[in-house]
């Protein structure tokens, strides 16, 4: 029976970071992935045959340039990024595509309203200073509020200069914007409905909330400290996003990682409140000085681990910990490019190549929000689609394409019926709506992979299916992420770390709270403290 | 020209007369202008029928600073709260749910539903206590400003910090929840009993447009936990003759200590000088000259309407049209014949002297929402009911009785038609809604006042008919309200002070923003 220094359960993206950092610094890494292949949310898997496609998520948030510095997980990666971020589609007026550069968007926005593409220079300039005061909270390890440390006073103190250093009214509007409602913060800058939906949608992605739901905003505000623009890019990868993760695995093997897949973890044992052995389903049995869980909160604590190890006040707030997941995923093998309405001329490959919107107005992403709450899926669904293959054709065979579809809201919990009984009446739902602006589509699927909340659980390990390992609402952000007095990835069972989307900065494909969490560990291993 | 008081303050609502009772006291010659023919604002009485007074829009008290009751000693003026003992809530499938202030009653009550839940109750309401605990504080604290550079501002944000620092983790947890979570959320971790969170979770919606799922409703939870008459945490109360007694007696106080009120004296403009307020014109024409003037009215009528755009800065100006309103409710007042008989628990009782909570379930409570999100108001709405003459007769005459019912949801801006062709319609799917729970309701019936939020915009002047001048979100509150880098009392205009709702600590029938107010003026007079 060997013994490491670290077992990292869990091969996502997260976790392949942190096992590269961890073993370049020397320690004895072993990381267990449950499932055939490496990259959990980030994988490319052949839908139909010849037909490679994003299965999970399809843009990168974007990944840190920090830690492909710093871990060159190089060749064989190359990010894609379209000029086009996203194309807002709807019925009752033009589409408006938002482009990387500014001009070109204030172009394409004159179209729908004039007085939308005066403003938008100043929304990308607010966002990008706000974002630039934002961005050193990604990489830093959240403050604990209660036994603050000289360190963390330090960081706290910086922030503050920082914060101070914006003009007044970006200041105020940082104030402002962070507890407000996303509907309200885009009615402030824009008239036009479609433009209005297709940025709002960035707050309430992958969240158990609507348009019109305080703390919405902050979404907007973490995507531009990611990358000093309130709208997300449509960055992926050639050969999709599973490029990430292979190369990630690959670099923490060469550091000298031990990667091993089918191997699903059944127990954190702890003895004396310190972890101390992973045993596998299989009955295999690892001894280790450290383990870091990429698994989410709620698995990691209350699967995992026996409760007899935590204190209850610990597992009652961890029982609390809001994970129910409201997306659902669609991917389309098609054989060939489906034509959108009002979408033509030879600009239109450009456009497509971008994320493409559907929700049209506020009322309607609401609306779709409605459903959630009282446990049923959307009637009118908003989307998030994406078409690989316009940016990487080898994904498909020549002239094929596929289509990549995360749908909102599909809430995990159901109050009629089952998601397995119930998955392809959902399905249909979702290609009605997208015919509606993609008439002919349906003629093109060659083949359909639908995954639900439920799959999201069973398949990926994601507790409740949520895709951010937990509600990303104010009071489970940053220092509170994933509780209060445990944002520092550390937790009440010593050598025992969290590293995944349940820690901050929270989910996405950035890779920060796995190189954050991998700082932390490094703290206590050269402290004597494992 | 030689100002012939020191302060006028404009509305003789309960803000504007505590602002002008401690100005008074502190020695300045003070002159309130109240528009309408009564003093009180939102907190008045007014016999709308022969023999019957209703406190016509705000009807409970509990709120109210013990300062000001003491250090004006209202008690003298002729305040008098009567105790308001207990919640009931009729269920829809005939059962109820009946909190009343004997904790060992309430208890065997909520077992009745869920035995965790009455254990939980102890727990949770030890929890806001000390919540409530630390927030009481602030309540009384001008705001800082956390962009200035004045070590002042930077002083007051450390002390809030230290104070957060100082709690037990516990309660850091939990004021952590209760700033930022849904009151739905919140009572999840909490108890089980839908109903029981149902009914508690109304109070954090009341005067919002938000629903019980929407994330910043938790934090009003508090506020029943604040209520502080004679010390005791959680009671509500009457005050003898209706609200509009809280506002009589605070204007008795002003009065004896010098402050001269006038009532229907609307007012034009604010007269201004070089950039300084100085006085103000009234509608009559006559110019009244202070050295100082104190709003208690809402920034859109302060500064739209009495100042103009064109004396404020642009920035301000903005923030002020960004400002939230948003009326989310309405109120229907009822002269009855008799009591009403309710379904789930028939015949008169105790049950009928305190509040009647239309709020049954979650959903119910939810789906309310979801139609004003929509411009409709709702088709079952929330319905808070209050019967004051069971607990003070000298409002309706002998064997009658006034039913006092706080409706939400109604939306300001409805999508189709307009509240004057609605309001009869509105009135009538609020006694539906009430025949639900208790038919006899239409038979009892003698008057029925129906106001919409635009009548309270109308009458009130309370903008969109917000009943707090602005919505109490999140990103109005406390160093936000109403606008950033103006939540000090002061104004872009010098002399120019507010003091109304619409600054720090916000609405409710508290008197602190007028207080706060006044102690600020009193510090940087100039």
């Amino acid at each position: 029976m060997s013994i490491f220094d670290i077992i990292i359960i869990g091969a996502g993206h997260n976790g392949l970071v942190a096992a590269g950092y961890l073993a370049a610094s020397g320690l004895k890494t072993l990381v267990l992935e449950r499932r055939e292949t490496v990259g959990g949310g980030a994988v490319t898997e052949e839908i139909h045959p010849g037909f490679r496609c994003p299965i999970l998520d399809h843009v990168v948030a974007p990944f840190s340039p920090q830690i492909i510095k710093e871990l060159k997980p190089g060749h064989g990666m190359e990010f894609l990024t379209p000029a086009a971020r996203v194309l807002a589609l709807s019925h009752d007026s033009p589409s408006v595509c938002i482009y990387n550069d500014t001009a070109q968007t204030v172009r394409e926005i004159k179209k729908v309203s004039a007085r939308d593409a005066e403003s938008y220079p100043g929304f990308e300039r607010s966002f990008s200073r706000i974002g630039k005061m934002l961005a050193p909270l990604l990489a830093m390890t959240p403050p604990a509020l209660e036994h603050s440390s000289p360190g963390e006073l330090w960081n706290l103190g910086k922030l503050g200069r920082s914060f101070r250093r914006l003009d007044k009214k970006n200041a105020y509007r940082l104030l402002r914007w962070g507890p407000m409602a996303v509907a309200d913060l885009v009615a402030e800058w824009f008239e036009t409905e479609s433009l209005r939906a297709t940025v709002a949608a960035r707050g309430i992605l992958g969240a158990f909330a609507g348009p019109w739901s305080a703390g919405t905003s902050a979404g907007l505000l973490w995507q531009a400290a990611m990358d000093g623009h309130a709208i997300a890019p449509a960055t992926s990868l050639k050969g999709g996003l599973g490029a990430l993760t292979q190369a990630l695995s690959n670099s923490a093997k060469n550091s000298g990682a031990e990667i091993r897949t089918n191997a699903d973890v059944e127990k954190i044992e702890a003895t004396e409140n310190r972890a101390a052995k992973v045993l596998l389903k299989t009955g295999e049995e690892f001894s280790t000085r450290a383990i870091v869980s990429n698994a989410d909160p709620r698995t990691t604590f209350l699967d995992l681990l026996d409760p007899a190890c935590l204190d209850p006040s610990f597992l009652l707030k961890m029982r609390n910990y809001r994970s129910t997941g409201v997306t659902a995923k669609i991917n389309l093998a098609l054989s060939g490019l489906p034509s959108f309405e009002g979408v033509d001329g030879e600009d239109a490959r450009t456009k497509l190549s971008g994320r493409i919107h559907i929700g049209p107005d506020i009322d309607y992403l609401e609306r779709a929000f409605d459903a959630a709450k009282y446990g049923d899926y959307s009637p009118q669904p908003c989307m998030d689609v994406t078409i690989p293959t316009l940016l990487d054709p080898d994904l498909a065979p020549a002239g094929a394409q596929v289509m990549s579809i995360q749908v909102q809201y599909a809430p995990y919990n159901l109050t009629t019926g089952d998601w397995d009984s119930r998955r392809d009446e959902f399905a249909d739902t979702v290609m009605d709506v997208l015919s509606s602006y993609a008439p002919k589509l349906t003629e093109l699927i060659v083949a359909r992979q639908v995954i639900t909340p439920l799959d999201l659980h069973d398949t990926y390990g994601l507790s409740g299916g949520h895709i951010h390992h937990g509600e990303q609402s104010l009071d489970q952000s940053f220092t509170f992420r994933p509780l209060i007095g445990w944002a520092q990835y550390r937790t009440p069972i010593k050598g025992l770390y969290l590293c995944g989307a349940g820690t901050h900065p929270g989910g996405g494909i950035t890779g920060v709270p796995g190189a954050n969490a991998a700082r932390e560990i490094l703290k206590d291993f050269k402290g004597r403290k494992i | 020209m030689t100002a012939k008081y020191d302060v006028i303050v404009i509305g003789g609502g309960h803000n504007g007369l505590v602002n002008a009772a401690y100005l008074a006291r502190a020695g300045k010659r003070v002159l309130v202008l109240e528009r309408r023919h009564v003093l009180g604002g939102a907190a008045v009485t007014e016999e709308v029928f022969p023999g019957f007074r209703f406190s016509v829009c705000s009807y409970v008290v509990s709120l109210l600073r013990p300062e000001i009751i003491r250090e004006l000693d209202l008690p003298r003026h002729g305040l008098e709260i009567l105790p308001l003992d207990g919640t009931f809530t009729p269920m829809l499938n005939g059962d109820y749910l009946w909190r009343v202030n004997d904790h060992a009653k309430t208890r065997r009550e909520i077992a009745r539903h869920s035995r965790l839940d009455a254990e939980a109750y102890d727990e949770y309401g030890k929890a806001m206590i000390d919540m409530a605990h630390f927030v009481k504080p602030i309540m009384s604290m001008t705001p800082p400003d956390p962009t200035s550079l004045n070590p002042k501002g930077l002083k007051d944000l450390l002390f809030l910090g230290r104070r957060f620092q100082k709690l037990p983790d516990e309660d850091k947890y939990n004021q952590i929840q209760l700033m930022t979570m849904s009151a739905v959320d919140f009572l999840d971790q909490w108890f089980e009993a839908d109903v029981l969170k149902a009914t508690m979770s109304a109070s954090g919606i009341i005067g919002t447009f938000l629903g019980v799922r929407s994330p910043g409703t938790a934090y009003v939870l508090l506020h029943h936990y604040m209520g502080e008459i004679d010390g005791a945490f959680r009671s509500w109360g009457l005050s003898r003759g209706g609200t509009g007694a809280i506002s009589n007696a605070i204007a008795d106080a002003a009065r004896e200590a010098g402050a001269e009120i006038r009532t229907e004296a609307p007012i034009e403009k604010i007269l201004l000088k070089n950039g300084k307020a100085k006085g103000v014109v009234l509608k009559s024409g006559d110019e009244i000259y202070a050295r100082i003037v104190s709003s208690s009215v809402d920034p859109r009528l302060t500064f739209m309407k009495m100042v103009g755009e064109e004396h404020l800065p642009d920035d301000f100006t903005d923030d002020l049209k960004r400002y939230k309103y948003r009326g989310s409710s309405g109120k229907v007042n009822l002269a009855l014949d008799s009591l009403p008989n309710l379904k789930s628990l028939p015949g008169v009782g105790p049950h009928l002297r305190g509040a009647i909570s239309i709020s049954p379930a979650v959903d119910y409570m939810e789906r309310a929402y979801d139609e004003a999100k929509y411009g409709r108001y709702s088709r079952r709405p929330y319905i808070d009911i209050v019967i004051p003459s069971l607990t003070d007769p000298s409002v309706a005459p002998p064997g009658k009785h006034v039913m006092s019912c706080f409706v939400q949801y109604a939306p300001y801006n409805l999508k189709e038609g307009s509240w004057d062709e609605k309001r009869e319609e509105f009135g009538d799917t609020v006694i539906d809604t009430i025949a639900e729970h208790a038919p006899n309701i239409r038979d009892i019936i003698l008057h029925r006042q129906v106001l919409t939020p635009l009548d309270l915009e109308r009458e009130f002047g309370l903008s969109e008919g917000n009943i707090f001048q602005g919505e109490l979100t999140l990103e109005q509150l406390f160093f936000l309200r109403p606008a950033p880098g103006w939540a000090q009392y002061r104004t872009p205009i010098r002399n120019l002070y507010m003091c109304g709702s619409a600054t720090h600590p916000g609405g409710g029938i508290m008197g602190a923003p007028g207080r706060n107010a006044a102690m600020q003026i009193l510090k940087n007079k100039d």
